[in-house]
This record gives structure tokens, C-alpha cells and sequence, in this order.
């Protein structure tokens, strides 16, 4: 085997794509890998190689135009194509500055106060820059003092502003404004400040993305930090936020199993149930479940009721009709094989339909889960807003898209990890099945299945040995 | 195929310890009588006639075969039996009484798998005694020996994914006798074999036959099984499902797969051929083939 005529060993070479086969498991677990990494990889190279996309110029320093009621300060975001327009207004705004400060009227008729007032929102202008060079922190950015000394040393070289740096023509523009304000006064005086008008800092900033879209190690440290938001007042701590949300995903969907499955199953074995309650089912479940949302409220006020109330009509329509069809995919020669050993109708259901249908039905539990985890969202957002779809709403509307994205991954990791969980408990608990054979040698599988052999065995030695009864006669 | 040489021995002739066989046979209690029986399945296009007018009995511990062309209503009649199904006219008897549904007294063996996958082995023969009412501590025991019987008892608790066909059909033979049924039903039970496994199926059935009290009416299409395993065998024919001819099978007891170059064996093998492929009895079917190759050999 695998020599060829010539001697030279045959490699059968396996392809990557065969229609309907199953990769070798070593590949499978590499491509598993990759299609967590490639989202991420993807993400990163989209936030973090400026070549790519970044629409935005996100300013670390602004300033303010005359005559221009909106206003930008350090950490918006401006569009690439405004942006130099932007820097191109202060800086004709400088030139007719510097042309009216050689006129004879410096002041252009405006009172001392007023232009002493603009200066010291010049002077302040730096601020954003100082704080994230450290030069100052950010309870400081209101202490002129501060800010006065540090326009002085960029002024006059003694420290150099790093990150961000200042462009040439800013450290020329300080330069000049901190020769007019230090000969009004060395150092800062509040009622004694410069009353011409000072140049203004011409903006700068540096290519962004727009704020819908955080960069990933920003959504890791800022995921860390809500994750460990602490209860503030009547505000709930995350911790308490993520037990309430999956409080409502799991009242409402094990409400509606509880209901739903005897249904189903009643309805996929007799054919009476199944007249009697399917079409109905069917076009209730047509009704989208939020439609009913004010409804509910109504009916069940407050709280968590109506939220429950909400996965619980999102979810059970679907799952007595799932349950149904699964019941009645069950092998109708099973049901014929029970009944020529002498099973009776009643005997039928409860020992064949019902061990019969419960791998598949879990398999459609775990679907229905996933169902429950959508309405979620919409039943937080039903009469009082709770949990983590509060969370999202209320920050996603100050545009704080670094806090929203770790909870919406973190929603994602909750159902994600429920569902492989359960999907590995499921070879556990039916051992029967093809999944069940390659997990009972798993050591977690050993542990689970050890505790009912206990029990058994705790029983089975109580009972009386069985009389042995004759196999058949000749 | 068959060699054409029906000459040697009639099909009808027997030894004299064969006709005493048969003398004895049916001297026993009668077990199953089926009278009459007809069944009509209504469909869109009006209504099939799967069988017409069945009659004929199965004596207590009667081997009997059923054999027939392809939808000849062989399923038909054994599910009527089983209960399954409901004939249209006539009666079924067991033991004089008349069948009316499924029940214990009547175990079957199906060709597909019938095992229930979320039992083991032994939970698998131990289910009809515990529907019909026994203690499982009781019945334990017993499906240990029905187990033992069909040489399985190394996989009582094994579950049937982790079974070869031929064992799956095995356990699903123990578990319809552990119910000590009148008659065992078997529907094409090694139609799904490889040949190998299913002639060890045929002598362990045999065995088991000739150990227990238990009567069989099994259906087959395969000539040879037929011949091999039955005392009687009723031929089927086509449109609508009719008795042909109940066959009484003149090779003697015990069987042995030696007997399949017998000359009795032949000639009944041989007659029911017939029977059941009429059109054979000449040149066989002219069939036109495209010439696919220009190789021009004759390979005969
Ligand atoms: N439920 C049904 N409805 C309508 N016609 C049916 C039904 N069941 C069987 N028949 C018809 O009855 C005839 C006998 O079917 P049956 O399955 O008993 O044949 P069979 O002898 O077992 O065939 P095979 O050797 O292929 O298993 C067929 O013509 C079939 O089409
Ligand atoms: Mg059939």
C-alpha cells in the first residue's frame, strides 16, 4: 500500500474542498481558529493602518472661528474634506489679526474686557495637547496658571510637547503670542491678562475613524472598566445588569418550554391536537411578538412581567410548532416495533415518542434559545428600560460606541458560550447517540455520568436479587 | 441462475420421512388461520387491490415461508397480521380467536432497524415485558437469556449505533421472543445482510427455531432463504395479491447449507422460479441493447 510501481511513496493528497466531507481534524480546528481571528484581524487592520478608510480627522486641538456658531473642541471628529478648510479659516482669521494689530485701531472696536475674555480662551485652546502629554492632568485643564507656564516653556523651548507634537507653525504662533503676553506679565495674573487679541492655534488632528466604530484594544480597556461599573445609586452595577438580562432571556424561555413542549409533543402524536391548536399557532406566530409590546404592559404593568411576558410570545408559537414536527419525524416503525412488543397507546407516548424525540428536540431548544436572546433586546426596551439594552441605549445615544460595543460582545459571548455549552452536554446526557459515544470518554462526561450510577447503585442493593425465569422450552 | 434441469426429481415427490413430517405437522393445533382476507387501499386513483382472497393456515411450530414478486402484498399481509393494518374483508385467528390490533402474542421482526436507539441491548429486550406489566427485577434475568442466545451477552449494555446490522437484527430476534409470543413475524429480516452475515442469520434462526416452541411466518423474495428455512411456502403472485400455490418443501430435516445442491432443493427452488417469473420459461426477455463498444467480442 501507498508504493507506487516506481518505488517512490504515493501521498494521497486530501483536498480542501470535497463536496459534503468532512476536513481532517487538524484542519478543522485551524479554520474554527481563523474565523474568530480574521473578523478580529480585519477590525484591527481597519482601525489601526490609517491608509485604510479613516473618513475623519479626529482634532487634538481646535480653535475657535469668528462669526461661526459651531464650535469644535479637542476630540471631535471633522470630516477629511473640512478639515483644511477649517485650518485654512483661523489661519486668514490670523492674518487679519496680525494686519489689524498694525492698524492704528488693534482692537477693532471691541471693548478690552470682551478681547481679554477671547484670550483666555486662546490660552485654554492648548489644553487638550498639555493633558495628553502629561504636562498637566485632567482636573487641571481649567488652571490658566498651569497653562500660562507651559505657553511659556513651548514658547521658548525649554520643554517640547511630544504627543501630539506642535506643528512648526504653531510653535511660531506660540512663540508670538507668549512675547505679547509676557510683556503684559511674566506670569499668569487673571485681572492684569493681555487685552490684545492673541493669534489663535491653527487646528490640528489626525486621521480617525468615525466614533461608531472604536478600535479594539479601545473596546478591551474600556470593556474591563464596564464590566466593572459598581451600583451608583439607583443605577445597577454590570454584574447586576447581566444577571437581570438573563433573568427575563431564561423566565421567558423556560416559561414557554414548559407550556410549549407539551403542546408540541401532544400535537406531533395525535392528530386531534394537531387540528385542534396548529393553525391557530401558525398564524398567531406570524404576529410579530413586539407588535404586542404596549399590550403587555398594559396587562402585566411593570418590571420584569411584561419583559418575560414578551420573550415568553416571541418564543412559544415557534416552539409548539418546532416541537411538533419534531415529534413527528420520529421513526413511525419504532412506534409500530413498540406496539407488536405490546405497548399500549398511553405506553406509547411515554416510552417511545418521548425518549425518542429528546435529541432532536434539544437541538431545537438550543435554536429557540437563540430566539429568546433576540427578544431580549426589544423586551428591556418594553415599559421601564432594564439591563444591558439600557446600558446600550442610553450610551449609544451620547455616542459612547466604546462602552456599547463590549456589551453587545458581551451578549454575544453569553449566548455563544450557553449554546456550545449546551451543545457539549448534549453528548453527555444522551449517550445514545453518535456525539454521546465520542463524549462519554471525556473527563467532564465521566464525573456527570458517575453521580446516577451512584444513585443506582444505592438502589439496585436494596432491591431482592430477580428469580431466574426459563428462556423458552423446547 | 438456475440450471435447467427440473428432470431429476418432481418437486412434489417425498421421502417417506418427509411425508410423515408433514402427516405429523398437520395433526398439530392450528395457530394462525387466515380467512379470506382482503384488503383495499383507497388512493387517488380509485382503489388498489393489494391482496385478494388469502386463505390458508400456519400449523404450531410451523416453519412457513412467503414468497412473491416485488409488491405482491407481501408487507401488506404481514402487517395484517401483526395488526398493523386492517384487512378489508375476512379474518384473521389467533389460536381460534380473532386478531383485532397489535399485541404481544404476535412478535415481528422488521427489515429496517427497529431497535430503539436510547436503550441498550438488554433495555431493548426487556421492553415488552415491562410494557406488559413484569417487574424489571423479573425480566432481567430472562433478557440475559435471550441475550445468551442470540451470543450477544458481551454487548448487553452496548447501545444499537454502536451494533452491526446483523447483530441489530439479532437483538430485535430476542427481543420479539422474550415477549413468548404464539408466532413470530418476520418481515425480509436479513433482506439488509451482506450474504455471509445473513446465511450465520439463516442458521441461527434455524436453531433457534428447532430449540423454542415458536411457529414463523417469514417473508422473503430470496429463493434459496425460502427453500432453505421453510417447511411450507405460500407463493405470492401479482395484481391483485393471490395464493399461487402453498409449496410443501420435500427437502428433509435438519437443513444444512450442503442440501442447496440437492435435487429436491433444486426442483423446488426451480418450480417456484417459475411461479413467480413465468416469462423465463422460454429464451428469456429479448432485450436491445445499444451497441456500446466496437470490440465485437462475444464473451459467452
Ligand atoms: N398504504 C398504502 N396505500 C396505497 N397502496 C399501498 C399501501 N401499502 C401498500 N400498497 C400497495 O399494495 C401493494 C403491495 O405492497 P406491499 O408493500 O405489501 O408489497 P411487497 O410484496 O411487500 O413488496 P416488496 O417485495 O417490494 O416489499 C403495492 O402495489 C403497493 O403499492
Ligand atoms: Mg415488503
Amino acid at each position: 500500500m501507498g508504493e507506487s510501481p516506481s518505488g517512490k511513496k504515493l501521498k494521497v493528497k486530501e483536498p480542501w474542498f470535497a463536496v459534503r466531507r468532512e476536513l481532517p481534524s487538524h484542519r478543522a480546528s485551524v479554520l474554527t481558529a481563523i474565523s474568530f481571528i480574521l473578523p478580529l484581524l480585519i477590525w484591527s487592520a481597519v482601525s489601526y493602518l490609517p491608509f485604510l478608510w479613516h473618513p475623519d480627522i479626529k482634532l487634538q486641538l481646535s480653535a475657535d472661528r469668528k462669526d461661526v456658531t459651531t464650535v469644535y473642541t479637542a476630540g471631535d471628529r471633522v470630516s477629511k474634506e473640512f478639515f483644511p478648510e477649517f485650518q485654512e479659516a483661523v489661519r486668514s482669521q490670523n492674518e487679519e489679526l496680525e494686519a489689524q494689530l498694525k492698524s492704528d485701531d488693534p482692537l477693532a472696536g471691541s471693548s478690552e474686557s470682551s478681547v481679554r475674555r477671547a484670550n483666555k480662551k486662546v490660552l485654554r485652546h492648548l489644553a487638550p495637547v498639555l493633558e495628553s502629554n502629561g504636562w498637566i492632568t485632567s482636573e487641571q485643564t481649567k488652571e490658566d496658571e498651569l497653562i500660562y507656564e507651559a505657553w511659556k516653556d513651548v514658547a521658548t523651548g525649554k520643554r517640547k510637547l511630544k504627543s501630539p507634537g506642535l506643528s512648526e507653525e504653531n510653535i511660531e504662533i506660540a512663540k508670538q503670542n507668549w512675547n505679547a503676553m509676557s510683556a503684559v506679565s511674566p506670569v499668569y495674573d487673571s485681572d492684569n491678562f493681555i487685552s490684545v487679541p492673541l493669534l489663535s492655534l491653527v487646528p490640528q488632528g489626525k486621521p480617525s475613524n468615525p466614533d461608531y466604530l472604536p478600535a479594539p484594544h479601545h473596546v478591551a480597556s474600556s470593556g474591563l472598566e464596564v464590566l466593572m461599573m459598581p451600583a451608583e445609586g439607583d443605577r445597577p452595577s454590570m454584574v447586576q445588569r447581566i444577571g437581570h438580562s438573563i433573568r427575563i432571556v431564561f423566565g421567558g424561555f423556560l416559561l414557554s418550554a414548559l407550556i410549549g413542549i407539551p403542546i408540541g409533543v401532544l400535537c406531533g402524536t395525535y392528530a386531534f391536537f394537531s387540528r385542534l391548536i396548529e393553525p391557530f399557532t401558525d398564524f398567531f406566530r406570524y404576529m410579530p411578538a413586539p407588535t404586542f409590546s404596549t399590550l403587555l404592559v398594559a396587562i402585566f404593568l411593570a418590571n420584569d412581567a411584561p419583559k418575560i411576558a414578551l420573550v415568553f410570545v416571541g418564543t412559544f408559537f415557534q416552539m409548539v410548532l418546532v416541537v411538533s414536527n419534531t415529534t413527528r419525524g420520529l421513526n413511525m416503525n419504532l412506534l409500530e416495533a413498540a406496539q407488536t412488543l405490546g405497548a399500549k397507546q398511553s405506553q406509547l407516548l411515554t416510552h417511545v415518542v418521548i425518549p425518542g424525540i429528546l435529541p432532536s428536540m434539544y437541538n431545537d431548544l438550543r435554536i429557540l434559545l437563540g430566539w429568546a436572546w433576540t427578544w431580549l433586546v426589544i423586551a428591556e426596551l418594553v415599559g421601564v428600560k432594564s439591563g444591558l439594552t439600557e446600558f446600550i441605549e442610553s450610551q449609544g445615544r451620547y455616542r459612547n460606541f466604546d462602552l456599547v460595543f463590549p456589551v453587545i460582545i458581551l451578549i454575544g459571548l453569553i449566548g455563544f458560550f450557553t449554546d456550545q455549552f449546551l451543545a457539549f452536554l448534549r453528548g453527555i446526557i444522551f449517550p445514545w447517540t453518535k456525539e454521546g459515544e465520542a463524549m462519554s470518554s471525556h473527563p467532564v462526561a465521566k464525573v456527570i455520568l458517575f453521580i446516577p450510577r451512584l444513585i443506582k447503585k444505592a438502589f439496585s442493593s436494596k432491591t431482592s436479587p430477580a428469580p431466574t425465569p426459563q428462556a423458552g422450552q423446547p | 441462475m438456475i440450471p435447467p434441469s427440473p428432470d431429476i426429481v418432481d418437486y412434489h415427490e417425498q421421502t417417506p420421512e418427509v411425508k410423515e413430517r408433514f402427516t405429523q405437522l398437520k395433526q398439530r393445533p392450528v395457530v394462525l388461520s387466515v380467512d379470506n382476507v382482503t384488503k383495499d387501499f383507497p388512493t387517488r386513483n380509485g382503489v388498489v387491490r393489494a391482496l385478494h382472497d388469502i386463505d390458508f393456515e400456519v400449523y404450531r411450530r410451523e416453519f412457513m415461508c412467503v414468497i412473491g414478486p416485488s409488491g405482491c402484498g407481501k408487507s401488506t399481509l404481514i402487517r395484517i397480521l401483526a395488526g398493523l393494518e386492517i384487512q378489508s374483508e375476512g379474518e384473521v385467528l389467533l389460536d381460534g380467536n380473532p386478531v383485532a390490533g397489535p399485541g404481544p402474542d404476535r412478535g415481528m421482526v422488521f427489515q429496517t432497524y427497529t431497535l430503539f436507539p436510547w436503550l441498550t441491548v438488554k433495555q431493548n429486550v426487556m421492553f415488552g415485558p415491562k410494557m406488559t406489566g413484569h417487574m424489571s427485577a423479573e425480566i432481567e434475568a430472562d433478557a440475559r437469556q435471550w441475550i445468551d442466545m442470540v451470543g450477544l451477552s458481551k454487548f448487553e449494555n452496548s447501545y444499537p449505533h454502536q451494533l452491526s446490522g446483523g447483530m441489530k437484527q439479532r437483538v430485535a430476534i430476542a427481543r420479539a421472543l422474550a415477549n413468548r409470543p404464539r408466532i413470530l413475524l418476520m418481515d425480509e429480516p436479513f433482506g439488509a445482510l451482506d450474504a455471509q452475515t445473513r446465511a450465520q442469520m439463516q442458521a441461527y434462526l434455524l436453531e433457534i427455531w428447532r430449540n423454542l416452541d415458536i411457529t414463523i411466518l417469514f417473508i422473503t423474495h430470496d429463493l434459496d432463504e425460502a427453500v432453505y428455512l421453510a417447511d411450507r411456502i405460500l407463493v405470492l403472485k401479482a395484481n391483485p395479491g393471490e395464493i399461487d400455490e402453498i409449496i410443501e418443501v420435500s427437502v428433509p430435516r435438519p437443513r444444512s447449507m450442503e442440501q442447496f445442491i440437492s435435487p429436491e432443493f433444486i426442483a423446488t427452488k426451480h418450480h417456484i422460479n417459475q411461479l413467480i417469473h413465468p416469462e423465463q420459461k422460454g429464451d428469456g426477455p429479448v432485450l436491445h441493447f445499444p451497441r456500446l463498444t466496437e470490440a465485437g467480442d462475444d464473451v459467452e
